[in-house]
C-alpha cells in the first residue's frame, strides 16, 4: 500500500521511518480518523459506569415518559375528551425520546475536549503529523456511533415492550425505517454537539460547557414538535417550533413510526441537520483552529 | 527585582547561544506576547518570551534552565508547532516553522510538562495510538511498542489502564509516546519534575542512552540545576523570557572562576544598608574577585575561598555588620544563576494545569 522511505535511522537499526504516502493519501486520512474514533470508544468502554449510564439513559427516559404520558390518548378517549386513536401516546413520543438521548449526549460532547486540553493529551494529537480536522471528525464519529446506539436501544426496547406489554406502537416502516430514525437522531446529535464543542474550546471550562449545553437542551426539545404534535402546541410555541430544527427531525421520524415514509419531511429533516451541523461545527472548527494561536 | 540589584559583571559568552555543530534548531529573536490586543490594553500583556536567539546542533543535548514562569514551556510549545508566536524566526530540522509545520512534526518527539497520557487507555494502547497517528505500518507499531515498553520497564503494567500508573511510570510512558516514531529530535519539557530521585536517575540514564547510542538531538527544559549539569552538553539560562547566559555547564561555572562565599545577613530593618555596605567592604579584601548582592545577602567570588573567608569575616566584624550564616562552595550552577539574575533559584513543585495526578482517570 505505502512506499516506505528508508532513511538511515538515528536509532541505528535502519528501520523504515514514517511511510510518506500513507500520511498524505486518503488512506492516511481514514486511518487518522479511525484511530481517534477508536480511542474515544475505547475510553467509553473503560468506564463501565459511564457506559452503563449511556445505555441506561434511553431506558430511563422511555420508562419515565411511557408511565407519565404513555396512555394519555387512551385515558382522554375513555373520558370522552378525545377521539380514540389506534396507538398510545408513547408512539408519538418515541422519536422524540430517541432524539432527546442524542441531544443529551451531544451536550456532553465538549467535556472530553476540555479534559484532553487540561491533561495535555490534546497536545499529543497536535504534535503528531495528522490533520487537525481528523481529531474533530474522529471524535464526532465516535459520538455519532454512541448516539446511534442509544437511539437504537430506545427503539429496540419500545419494540420489546410492544410485544411483551402490548404497547400500541405501529412501527409503520419496520426495521429500515427504524434505522433511518436512528440515523436521523445520531446525525442531529453530531450536528448539535458542535455547540458543546465550541463552548468547550472557547471557554476551556467544563462548567461553562455544561451550563450552555444543558440550558439550551430542554427549550430546544420542548419548544419543538418532539414531545407534543404541532396541533397541540400553544400558538407562540408553534411559531418558534417551526424555526426549531428539532421539529423537522421529530416530525419526519414520527411519521415513520405512525404512518410511513414522508420523503419531503425526511428531506427537510436532513436539510435542518445539515444547516445546524454546518453552523455549529463550523464554529467548533474555528475554535479548534484557534487552539495554540 | 529592581535593576539596581542586578549584577552587571557577567555578560553571556559571545557565541555560547549558538552551536558549533550543524544546527537542527535555529531560533532568532523569538517573541511571544500573551494577551496582546484583547481589548484590555497593553498592561495586561505578558511578554512570556522576550527576544530569544539560540541554536541547537545535530546530536546535541541542549537545555533551558529557568525558574517558574521564565518562558520555558512557551518556547518549547512554539518550537513544537503547538503555539503561535508573536515574532521571530524558527527553523527545526532545516524546515521553516510557518511553511512546513507538518514536516517538522514528523521529525520531532515531544513530552510536555503536563503528562499527556490517556489514563483510560493502557500503556500499550497509548503507545500504539501514537504509532498509528504517525502512520507507521501496523506490524512496525507492534514491534516498536513492545520494544519501548521493555526499555521503559513498563512491560508488567503494559496492559493496565494508565490511571493505575505511578507518577514515574506515567512520565516514562509519556516519554515513550514521543519516541514511537523514532524522531531525530526530542523535546522534553521538565521531564523529571515531580519524580523521586531514584526514578529521576532512571529517566536520566535512559535519556543519556538515547542521546549517546542513537545520536538523538535533545532539547530539554528544567528547573533543576543538577539535571542541567548532569545531562546537558550546553545550556542556556532563561529568566523573565530572556536568555541571561549560555554555555557548557563547565564554561558557565568557569566564568565564575572562583569559589563562592555566600554571606547571609539578618533580615532586619538595617538589612539593605548593611548589605550595600558589605558589598563595598568585601570588595577591598585581598583575593576577592567580585561581590554581588542577592535577596538574602551577599555573594563573593574569591580565590582560595577558605582563607579569604577569614579575612572577609574580620572586615565585616570591624564594620559591625552582623552575619547570620556563611558558606564556601566551589562554583555550581546555582551560583551561575544567582550571578546572572541576582536571585537564588527556588524550585516550586507546583505543576500548572496538570490534573492527572488527582484524577482517578476514569471520568474523561
Ligand atoms: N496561555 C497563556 N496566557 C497568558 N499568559 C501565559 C499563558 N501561558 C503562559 N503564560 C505566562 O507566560 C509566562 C511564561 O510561562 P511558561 O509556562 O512558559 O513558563 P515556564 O518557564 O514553563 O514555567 P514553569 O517552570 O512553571 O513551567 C508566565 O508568566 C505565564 O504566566
Ligand atoms: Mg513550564
Amino acid at each position: 500500500m505505502a512506499t516506505e522511505t528508508t532513511t538511515e535511522s538515528v536509532y541505528g537499526h535502519g528501520f523504515p521511518r514514517i511511510s510518506e504516502s500513507a500520511a498524505t493519501g486518503v488512506g492516511g486520512l481514514f486511518s487518522e480518523i479511525a484511530w481517534v474514533c477508536y480511542r474515544s470508544l475505547r475510553k467509553l468502554s473503560r468506564n463501565p459506569f459511564l457506559l452503563m449510564f449511556t445505555l441506561l439513559m434511553p431506558l430511563i427516559w422511555l420508562g419515565l415518559f411511557s408511565q407519565t404520558f404513555g396512555t394519555l390518548f387512551s385515558k382522554a378517549a375513555s373520558s370522552g375528551g378525545a377521539p380514540a386513536l389506534p396507538y398510545d401516546y408513547i408512539a408519538v413520543l418515541l422519536p422524540g425520546i430517541a432524539i432527546m438521548t442524542a441531544i443529551q449526549s451531544a451536550a456532553q460532547s465538549g467535556f472530553a475536549m476540555v479534559t484532553d486540553i487540561e491533561t495535555g493529551f490534546m497536545d499529543k494529537f497536535f504534535v503528531a503529523p495528522i490533520r487537525r480536522s481528523s481529531v474533530l471528525i474522529g471524535k464526532l464519529l465516535a459520538d455519532g456511533l454512541r448516539m446511534a446506539a442509544q437511539a437504537g436501544i430506545v427503539l429496540v426496547i419500545a419494540y420489546v415492550f410492544t410485544l411483551a406489554f402490548h404497547w400500541r406502537i405501529p412501527f409503520a416502516t419496520g426495521i429500515p425505517g427504524d434505522l433511518l430514525i436512528v440515523t436521523l437522531a445520531a446525525a442531529f446529535g453530531v450536528a448539535f454537539s458542535g455547540l458543546s464543542n465550541s463552548v468547550a474550546l472557547f471557554t476551556k471550562s467544563t462548567e461553562s460547557t455544561m451550563m450552555v449545553s444543558f440550558t439550551l437542551t430542554f427549550p430546544l426539545l420542548f419548544l419543538s414538535t418532539a414531545m407534543v404534535p404541532l396541533a397541540l402546541l400553544p400558538g407562540w410555541v408553534q411559531t418558534f417550533s417551526s424555526y426549531n430544527p428539532v421539529s423537522y427531525v421529530a416530525t419526519a421520524a414520527r411519521a415513520m413510526i405512525l404512518s410511513g415514509y414522508n420523503w419531503t419531511e425526511i428531506g427537510q429533516a436532513f436539510a435542518a441537520i445539515a444547516i445546524v451541523g454546518i453552523l455549529l461545527n463550523g464554529l467548533a472548527v474555528v475554535a479548534f483552529r484557534r487552539q495554540g494561536r | 527585582m529592581s535593576a539596581a540589584l542586578r549584577p552587571t559583571s557577567a555578560i553571556p559568552l559571545p557565541d555560547a547561544t549558538t552551536s558549533s555543530a550543524r544546527p537542527v534548531i535555529e531560533v532568532r529573536d523569538l517573541v511571544k506576547v500573551f494577551g496582546a490586543g484583547r481589548g484590555s490594553g497593553a498592561d495586561s500583556a505578558v511578554r512570556a518570551v522576550d527576544g530569544i536567539t539560540f541554536s541547537v546542533g545535530a546530536g546535541e543535548f541542549f537545555g533551558f534552565l529557568g525558574p517558574n514562569g521564565s518562558g520555558k514551556t512557551t518556547t518549547m510549545k512554539i518550537l513544537t508547532t503547538l503555539l503561535g508566536r508573536t515574532s521571530g524566526s524558527v527553523s527545526v530540522s532545516g524546515l521553516d516553522l510557518d511553511r512546513d509545520p507538518s514536516e517538522i512534526r514528523k521529525k520531532i518527539g515531544y513530552a510536555g510538562q503536563s503528562i499527556g497520557v490517556d489514563g483510560d487507555l493502557t500503556g500499550r494502547e497509548n503507545l500504539t495510538l501514537m504509532g498509528h497517528l504517525y502512520h507507521l505500518p501496523g506490524a512496525l507499531v507492534r514491534e516498536r511498542v513492545q520494544e519501548l515498553l521493555e526499555v521503559l520497564q513498563l512491560t508488567d503494567a503494559a496492559d493496565r489502564p494508565a490511571y493505575t500508573y505511578s507518577g514515574g511510570m506515567r512520565r516514562r510512558l509519556d516519554l515513550g509516546s514521543g519516541l514511537v516514531h523514532r524522531p531525530p529530535i526530542l523535546f522534553l519539557d521538565e521531564p523529571t519534575t515531580g519524580l523521586d530521585p531514584q526514578t529521576r536517575n532512571a529517566v536520566w540514564e535512559y535519556l543519556r542512552r538515547l542521546h549517546r547510542d542513537e545520536g538523538l538531538t535533545v532539547f530539554l527544559t528544567t528547573q533543576y540545576m543538577e539535571e542541567a549539569d548532569q545531562l546537558c552538553e550546553r545550556l542556556a539560562i532563561i529568566d523573565h523570557g530572556k536568555l541571561v547566559a549560555a554555555g557548557t555547564p563547565a564554561e558557565l561555572k568557569a566564568e565564575i572562576g572562583a569559589d563562592i562565599v555566600t554571606i547571609r545577613l539578618p533580615q532586619d530593618e538595617q538589612f539593605d544598608a548593611r548589605r550595600s555596605r558589605a558589598v563595598d567592604v568585601v570588595k577591598g579584601v585581598a583575593g576577592v574577585e567580585g561581590a554581588s548582592v542577592f535577596d538574602q545577602g551577599v555573594t563573593v567570588r574569591a580565590h582560595n575561598g577558605g582563607a579569604t573567608l577569614v579575612e572577609i569575616l574580620r572586615v565585616l566584624e570591624r564594620e559591625k555588620i552582623p552575619v547570620k550564616e556563611v558558606a564556601v562552595s566551589p562554583p555550581t550552577l546555582d551560583q551561575v544563576f544567582l550571578q546572572h539574575t541576582g536571585r537564588e533559584m527556588r524550585v516550586e513543585e507546583v505543576k500548572p494545569m496538570n490534573r492527572t495526578g488527582f484524577r482517578r482517570g476514569g471520568r474523561q
